[in-house]
């Protein structure tokens, strides 16, 4: 649907990004975990392209949303430089949602960059009732979602690229200690840190079948980006390559199971030959 | 914010999207270097997502769509305003509004936002005879005041389009134009006879460029191809058939004439402009074909021209296409001598813009006090002597 979002707060997130709290009671009412919005950046056709945020918060009884916004390029700065009371162009909620299954008791959440966005959803969500571990990764401790914006009783582990804090490493680096814990896995984050827990999956599928966490990570759902154009699944801009063929990220996606996406160099395999 | 060199020239670079892809990989998980090193995919176990991917790809025959309800007509702001075209030779429509090709999907897409039975009418994505699966990624990139796209026809094939939408066209509520692409004349006579008899279709549009696969010659560049794939498809069909001009013909004034020659009841003009970016970041074009169609307003004045050229030389009624965003620049298309207009890349940025110009069209008739909104076509055309 079309709403007029009002923006309520705006808050910066270290290197992450700006945090827009969006008062958008209908589509607040809807919006699960892994799926989006399609924001305009003006009210002119320069910049033209809609961006789309995955949802960061849902909070259903104050009919708010949150998104993290880079301020990149004319489009996404305009977004970020949002004020409290400024109007923001909604469409939404769309695509796919991930899926937690009733029997997880041990859920593992693993995040990249702005793939935080749904994972600290489904802490918020899935924190009162299971073991939430959630694992980030980035390249400083700047570019870590604060702790205080977790919920309580969410274990909170972290790796960064250059040591400053938690583990230094790659987020797929702390996961094996991890799997065999876990019952569920789920994931947003770059390309190239979903290609990396594409192939620990891979050998987990030729491993045996006591491999801990084999049955975690042939079932991962993943939340995947893609440079989209209309999001309402018509320009077909914005296909990846999966076992059964394209699909739109917009609306077979954004999130697929991991063992259906095909990879390519740490990018989404594409169409055709380049 | 500390901007490194890399930032910098993505900001140059302003392919927004395309920075974020960039900033992302930087960030963590695995680098550019260890995931080249990746195998490629074993196979794979479906999964129950797997099983919801399948279900909705390859999907049953769409026969309910979850679309907004129509508005009683008299309701409406454009209600008793005439509106009415002759679209095409054949083809009146209730007013001059149309949703260009390959931005409106099928029409069922769009139809969970905004009431399409408002519309003139609706013209499909671009059907070829056969499935396709289009262009390797990226295939759309952002430009001033417009797109580049790259998707090259992805589409489900002439049968599989009839098969699947043939049930929800009719009740749309809402004439569906199906446009037509093909490698040879063939093609486009085998997609016209396969959808011919669908409920809902109303005229068929050729998207004529095309390369040809017997000399590799877009079809639209040269007049006599273009003649040849017109009386191709007026032969096999009873409905309107529409020719949509590409803009990158050495000489569109002659392909439009000679389509006329061939029986074409309506032209359109114009398809998109063939156009390239560059990544500076990473020293290659953006798009994965290397160039692609530019739409958008950046394109609108280059269309309102040609519009104004072709309707100068032939008889045959014109549909504007080329940036349309508002009923002012449907206006601009209609006095150059265009009988409709299609919106395309607005709807992206604003799926209401559709009906936006229905009712600015409808506002300007009263304004005007004009009998019809057919009185202002031509008006700024060169007066005949």
């Amino acid at each position: 649907m079309l709403e007029e979002g009002r923006v309520v707060a705006n808050a910066q997130i270290g290197e992450l990004g700006t945090l827009l709290a969006v008062r958008a009671p209908e589509i607040a009412a809807q919006a699960h975990a892994g799926q989006f919005v399609h924001v305009r950046p003006g009210i002119g056709w320069d910049p033209l392209l809609r961006r789309p945020y995955s949802f960061c918060g849902i909070d259903r009884r104050a009919g708010e949303i949150e998104l993290i916004v880079k301020p990149l390029g004319t489009g996404g700065e305009w977004i970020a430089e949002r004020h409290v009371g400024d109007a923001l162009d909604l469409l939404g909620p769309l695509g796919t949602s991930f899926v937690v299954r009733r029997d997880t008791r041990n859920l593992l959440l693993v995040a990249g960059g702005t793939g935080i966005a749904p994972m600290r959803v489904i802490a918020e969500q899935e924190a009162p009732r299971r073991n939430v571990t959630l694992v980030m990764g980035g390249r400083s401790v700047a570019y870590l979602w604060p702790s205080d914006r977790l919920p309580p009783g969410v274990e909170y582990v972290t790796t960064t690229d250059d040591g400053s804090f938690g583990t230094r490493g790659r987020v797929t680096d702390a996961l094996p200690a991890l799997l065999g814990w876990a019952d569920q896995l789920l994931a947003c984050g770059p390309w190239p840190m979903l290609a990396a827990l594409g192939r620990q999956r891979d050998a987990a599928d030729r491993a045996a079948a006591a491999f801990p966490g084999r049955r975690t990570l042939l079932d991962a759902q993943i939340a995947v980006e893609q440079h989209m154009g209309c999001a309402m699944g018509v320009c077909r801009a914005c296909v990846i390559v999966t076992s059964e063929g394209n699909a739109r990220v917009c609306r077979e996606g954004p999130v697929f199971a991991l063992g259906d996406i095909a990879f390519e160099a740490g990018e989404p395999a594409t169409v055709g030959v380049h | 914010m500390r901007r490194s060199l890399e930032e910098s020239l993505e900001d140059a670079a302003e392919g927004e999207e395309e920075e974020d892809l960039v900033e992302l990989v930087d960030l963590d998980g695995a680098s550019i270097a260890e995931a080249a090193a990746g195998e490629p995919d074993a196979e794979r176990h479906p999964t129950e997502i797997a099983d919801k991917l399948r279900e909705s790809l390859a999907g049953a025959a769409i026969t309910e769509v979850r679309a907004v309800p129509h508005a009683p007509p008299e309701t409406l702001p454009e209600h008793g305003v005439d509106l009415a075209v002759e679209a095409a030779r054949g083809l009146w429509l209730k007013n001059p509004v149309l949703t260009a090709s390959g931005t409106f999907g099928q029409g069922v897409e769009y139809a969970e936002l905004i009431d399409v039975g408002r519309l003139g009418a609706i013209v499909n994505k671009g059907t070829t005879p056969r499935a396709r699966p289009g262009n390797p990624q990226y295939r759309i990139a952002e430009t001033p005041a417009g797109i580049l796209n790259s998707i090259g026809l992805e589409n489900p094939g002439a049968e599989e389009v009839a098969r699947k939408y043939g049930k929800v066209w009719a009740k749309l509520g809402v004439p569906v134009i199906v446009n037509v692409a093909g490698y040879s004349v063939d093609d486009y006579v085998f997609v016209v006879e396969a959808l011919d008899g669908t409920a809902g279709v109303v005229a068929f549009e050729l998207n004529i460029s095309c390369p040809n696969v017997e000399g590799g010659m877009l079809f639209g560049s040269d007049p006599q191809l273009a003649a040849q794939v017109t009386r191709g498809v007026k032969d096999a069909t009873d409905k309107p058939v529409i020719v949509k001009l590409t803009p990158n013909a050495p000489n569109v004034v002659a392909v439009a004439q000679a389509c006329e020659a061939a029986g074409a009841d309506g032209l359109t003009t114009i398809n998109t402009v063939l156009g390239m970016r560059i990544d500076v970041a990473k020293r290659r074009p953006m798009l994965g074909t290397g160039s692609g169609g530019l739409s958008g307003p950046a394109l609108r004045p280059i269309a309102v021209h040609l519009t104004y050229q072709v309707a100068q030389a032939v008889s045959i009624p014109i549909i504007g296409a080329g940036g349309v965003t508002s009923a002012n620049d449907a206006l601009e298309f209609l006095m150059a001598g265009a009988s409709a207009v299609q919106v395309g890349t607005a709807t992206f940025a604003d799926p209401t813009a559709p009906l936006s110009v229905i009712e600015g069209l409808a506002a300007y008739v009263r304004a005007q006090a004009l009998a019809s909104i057919r009185d202002i076509i031509g008006a700024a055309l060169p007066r005949a002597e």
